[in-house]
């Protein structure tokens, strides 16, 4: 290994020494607030260390791992949601009674596995980031140990996610025995090689979609998602949509690229219907909800159906409109879920669409930005969403795929009614006698409220002047 | 030393991931149910053990040993998780778990 490896691997090296630190931290003396600094500045260096690689970009480190702009732009996504993660939690889990600072170590541990998982170009990698985020996952999701419904979430998720674990590793297998090699590139010359692909090895692919299509939540591989987003702590929920969502999503573009597996017409049809499935199921279902988080958790099946969109269109306008709408998605939904985690008391989280009854009347601010936000995700003007949408619609028609086009149009529609069911709540008086409007109803503090400010900033930023934004994912990601 | 065929072997592994599968989809005991899982795993290591030897490499051995470490994170992990459950419900019993719906 020689040092610019090492540079290379420094933003992840520092991420796995937090977690050991923190362990070393509980050790000596237990302290939530200085836990939380700590994990703060940690994520804040592995930014700083990102930013000192680009010099030595695109580095390949043994086959292993690929460093390139576009991992550096996804790992730069994934920290500072992980960051923004951090901040949300630290208001959220203080006021239960659980150990608050293993917290943490998980969140960076998971944050690790997404960040390999961005720079993986071989199997083992691939495979090792996957768990390493899963694993982590299963502890955070069942991490308020009170509650059954976190407890039922993390049973069911460990259960389901160990299963897709196996139906990729077993895919991966069946691909490696028929071409005898791990690592991407290689693969890629195989099937260059070999225009015809065995039968086992296209078993193979669709066993790894099957796994990779579970963690992304993809119809029919959804079932999971609304009990795991209702059961889960609102910051985790927010861990899974985001840094554990794009890291997955982040692969499976290299892995596609890398493979060019856009040349198979079998697989490509099968990632429509997939498409199509999902964003039908995700905004029908939805339309069912009566909890907040479970109608996050259906809108995000139909988001990642969108996201397909731009997948299958691929080449580089697919590939830059997922990098912006990927983008537009994670600041809309970390600002949503900021909004339920920080209202969330201890004795319940505030999901159900009717405690959200008069919210602009007790909180206006947060009323507002929480509209922002499901504007953004119905994909309204103004907000980062609708560029998203426009930009994938833009690939999409590019690419000569307008039935799917129109698809996406239509469900739109479908999905602003249920956006707009959660905004009319929150604009209407406050009914009966409550009239006596009890501010402190809510809970709120200013961390959380400052950073969620900063993310409608941005939604808006990202809304009405895009240019900059683009102009700059059209600079480095690239294939 | 015996040869066996990949075809063979990847048949055994298939024979034995497509059990646990059946077992994850038909056993309500949650224990059992992650034992499926295990099964399932060690199935996929066959086969990366049986595609390593055909290829003359190490790299499927190698996968195997990733796998069993990850197994047994998962079923520590998995297993706490359980006796949470244990405690909520009075059951392992996966049906019994379905206070989320809709």
């Amino acid at each position: 290994m020689e040092k610019l490896d090492i540079i290379s691997l420094i933003p992840l090296m520092i991420l796995a020494g937090a977690s050991v630190v923190i362990m070393l931290m509980i050790a000596v003396k237990r302290n939530h607030q200085f836990t939380v600094i700590f994990s703060l500045l940690a994520f804040a260096a592995s930014l700083i260390s990102l930013g000192q690689l680009s010099s030595v970009l695109p580095r390949q480190i043994q086959s292993m791992m690929l460093f390139d702009e576009y991992a550096l732009y996804f790992m730069v996504l994934l920290l500072i949601s992980a960051l923004i993660i951090t901040i949300l939690s630290y208001d959220y889990i203080k006021q239960f009674n659980e150990n608050k600072e293993e917290y943490y170590i998980l969140l960076f541990l998971g944050t690790l596995g997404a960040g390999i998982l961005v720079v993986a170009n071989h199997f083992a990698t691939f495979f090792l980031g996957l768990e390493l985020l899963s694993v982590s996952l299963y502890v955070m999701i069942a991490y308020l140990r009170q509650r059954d419904v976190s407890v039922e979430a993390g049973a069911k998720y460990l259960v389901l996610a160990a299963a897709s674990s196996a139906f990729l590793l077993f895919g991966m297998a069946l691909v490696y025995s028929q071409a005898g090699t791990m690592f991407f590139p290689e693969l890629g010359n195989y099937l260059l090689k070999f225009q015809e692909t065995t039968d086992i090895m296209m078993l193979g692919f669709a066993m790894m979609f099957v796994g990779i299509s579970f963690k992304l939540a993809l119809v029919p591989f959804h079932m999971w998602t609304p009990d795991v987003y209702q059961g889960s702590p609102v910051p985790v929920t927010g861990f899974i949509a985001t840094v554990s969502k794009g890291g997955i999503f982040a692969v499976l573009f290299r892995f596609f690229a890398e493979l060019n597996l856009y040349t198979f017409p079998n697989i490509m049809m099968l990632f429509m219907i997939i498409a199509i499935a999902s964003m039908f199921t995700g905004n029908f279902l939805a339309l069912l909800q009566k909890n907040v988080k479970r109608i996050l958790a259906y809108s995000s099946i139909a988001h990642f159906g969108y996201l397909l969109i731009a997948f299958i269109a691929g080449k580089q306008l697919g590939l830059e409109a997922a990098s912006f709408y990927l983008l537009a998605y994670f600041v809309t939904i970390l600002g949503a879920f900021g909004i339920v985690s920080l209202i969330s008391d201890r004795e319940k989280d505030m999901d159900n669409v009717t405690d959200y009854r008069g919210l602009f009347w007790r909180q206006p601010w947060l009323a507002v930005i929480f509209s922002g936000m499901l504007l953004s995700l119905a994909g309204i003007p103004l907000t980062a969403g609708f560029v998203g949408k426009f930009y994938i619609a833009l690939a999409g028609v590019e690419a000569g795929e307008l039935a799917l086009v129109i698809i996406l149009a239509v469900n739109s529609v479908i999905g602003l009614y249920y956006y707009l069911r959660i905004m009319v709540m929150m604009f209407s008086p406050v009914a009966g006698p409550e009239v006596a409007i009890n501010k402190t109803l809510y809970r709120t503090s200013m961390s959380s409220l400052a950073i969620l400010s900063l993310l409608f900033v941005a939604l808006l930023w990202f809304g009405v002047f895009p240019q900059s934004v683009i102009d700059f994912i059209r600079m480095v990601v690239v294939l | 030393m015996i040869n066996i065929s990949l075809e063979t072997g990847l048949l055994l592994a298939g024979i034995l991931f497509f059990m646990g599968f059946l077992g994850v989809m038909v056993r309500r005991n949650v224990i059992f149910m992650l034992m499926s899982v295990e099964v399932m795993l060690n199935a996929a290591g066959i086969a990366f053990v049986m595609a390593g030897s055909h290829w003359h490499q190490p790299d499927g051995q190698v996968m195997f040993i990733f796998i069993l470490t990850m197994a047994a994170a998962e079923v520590s992990v998995g297993l706490a998780i359980l006796l949470q459950l244990h405690k909520h419900y009075k059951s392992l019993d996966a049906d019994a778990a379905n206070k989320m719906k809709g």
